[in-house]
């Protein structure tokens, strides 16, 4: 079952386009969202969430049109947005206590559980939570309330790397069971290394792939090669960087002949996100 | 939506918004006072601080990502202002009642605060949140303008009212000195005001309602 089902999702801004934005989330797995600053990750998860209006396409949830069904289906979706604060002058108790009215399967014994998991003090104010403590008090009202689909922007952003890697775990073993799934943008591939099952790429508005983590990264090759070589493949690279030595380039895993005596190796998320990015400045 | 309004009284109105009605209304003591001012001190105070409150806390965001309708997030934050201008106008028409009777001797130049005035106040309420409310939700953060638009219009109907009160004979003769013998036609006016009141806001929240879901938020 499909627990997030994007459907040639378009909507056109002055200054920026999502463009034909498709990719599913199989239900029990983490997807990690990837793109540069400005990609329109954001814009793609305002969309899920219903708070902007997209100019076509559509959202399903849980095998639901978002639509037609967006109160039943908020009761299913969690969220958190790294950088966003909500009320942050407020208790964690009171906001709590706002919070757990609106949802039918609210689960007081679940919630202090997640608080004593989290190490979470309910009369300290948002403001004095840390930016961690901000994403686990999320996450704690999302799988209180029974949250099937948590929709994370950028939670690890501004984390230390132990507290990073303590939320990795937590997102590990909330998908462990099969029921929740984690959509989780980020800039930051390395989390995405350690535990995402599939990756979406986005770029300037589009999708330039959705897929199994590993297939994702096999279906490129980072090329190193001296500069008389540039030549024989520039006209195939994705983008390229000259160096001292030579250059680097990113190749589709297809355009690449193994016997042009080119060094190729699997590129990390990074190089790739990196290189697209370039792709980009290119024909600015 | 009964939960809405809960959350703006828990999160979105500190406690002083709730103070602000008896300070305000202790205004009325003041002999021979203009009192449209008590009440429009709601307008100039409490709803651009309220309002900046909200969108400082990322309410509309907030709100926006709870399993609510549209419609409901617009009727609840109508109730809300509709809520704080009757506690207003209640604890000022309390606090009036006391102060006719503590000065007998004045004279008052603008007007008394009969039920007759009282329902001008309604009014004037009535045409702050027709405007407030439906510019307001143009952008649902957005309280600049709203509330520019709505303190004039509002003090434009309270100046102008006052002014016919003073200068024109018949008007004058209506709403001051409240005898036992107008005391069916001063009643009238405010039940007159009420309705205007609801009817104005009513219209404001239809408005406003329309404008919502085409926000992006």
């Amino acid at each position: 079952m499909l627990a997030l089902d994007i459907r040639n999702v378009s909507k056109k801004y002055k200054n920026f386009e999502l463009k034909d934005i498709s990719f599913q989330l199989e239900k029990g797995y983490i997807m990690g969202f990837i793109g540069a600053n400005g990609a329109g990750k954001t814009t793609t998860i305002k969309s899920i969430l219903n708070l902007i209006h997209i100019d076509s396409g559509e959202v399903r949830i849980l095998g639901k049109n978002l639509a037609e069904h967006e109160l039943e289906l908020k009761q299913e979706i969690g969220f958190a947005f790294g950088d966003v604060d909500f009320h942050n002058r407020s208790k964690v108790k009171t906001l709590t206590d706002v919070i757990k009215k609106f949802y039918k399967n609210w689960n007081d014994d679940t919630y202090y559980s997640y608080l004593r998991k989290f190490k979470l003090d309910e009369n300290k104010k948002i403001s004095e939570l840390s930016t961690g403590m901000k994403v686990k008090y999320n996450l704690a009202l999302a799988l209180s309330h029974g949250a099937k689909l948590l929709i994370l922007d950028e939670p690890t952003s501004g984390l230390d790397p132990v507290a990073r890697d303590n939320l990795l775990e937590i997102f590990q073993e909330l998908v462990g069971e099969g029921e929740i799934s984690i959509l989780f943008s980020t800039h930051i591939t390395s989390d995405l290394e350690k535990c995402a099952d599939f990756i979406t790429f986005i770029e300037n508005g589009q999708i330039v792939k959705s897929a199994e983590k590993e297939a994702f990264v096999e279906t490129y090759r980072l090329l190193s090669g001296k500069e008389s070589q540039l030549s024989e493949v520039k006209e195939l690279l994705i983008s390229y960087k000259k160096n001292s030595f030579g250059f680097t380039g990113l190749i589709h895993a297809d355009d690449f002949d193994p016997a042009s005596g080119i060094n190729a190796a699997i590129p990390s998320l990074e190089e790739i996100m990196i290189y697209f990015a370039k792709k980009e400045d290119m024909y600015v | 939506m009964y939960n809405l309004i809960l959350k703006d009284f828990k999160l979105g109105v500190p406690l002083i918004y709730l103070i602000m009605p008896f300070l305000t209304g202790a205004l009325m003591f003041i002999p021979g006072w203009i009192y449209f001012i008590v009440l429009l001190y709601f307008c100039w105070i409490t709803m651009p601080n309220m309002f900046g409150g909200f969108r400082a806390q990322n309410d509309l965001m907030f709100t926006a990502m709870m399993p609510v309708t549209k419609n409901d997030i617009v009727k609840a934050k109508v109730s809300v202002i509709v809520l704080l201008e009757l506690l207003h106008i209640v604890i000022a028409m309390i606090f009036g009642m006391i102060s006719i009777n503590l000065y007998t001797n004045i004279t008052y130049y603008f007007f008394e605060p009969h039920m007759g005035f009282w329902g001008l106040c309604f009014v004037m309420f009535g045409i702050f949140n027709i405007c407030f409310i439906s510019i307001y939700y143009k952008t649902a953060y957005k309280y600049g303008e709203a509330t520019l638009v709505s303190i004039v219009a509002a003090m434009l109907f309270a100046g102008i009212a006052q002014w016919i009160g003073i200068e024109s004979s018949y008007v004058h003769d209506i709403f001051y000195g409240a005898g036992l013998d107008r005391t069916a036609l001063q009643a009238s006016i405010l039940i007159a005001g009420i309705l205007v009141f609801i009817a104005l806001t009513v219209i404001g929240y239809r408005i406003a309602s329309k404008r919502f879901p085409k926000v992006e938020i």
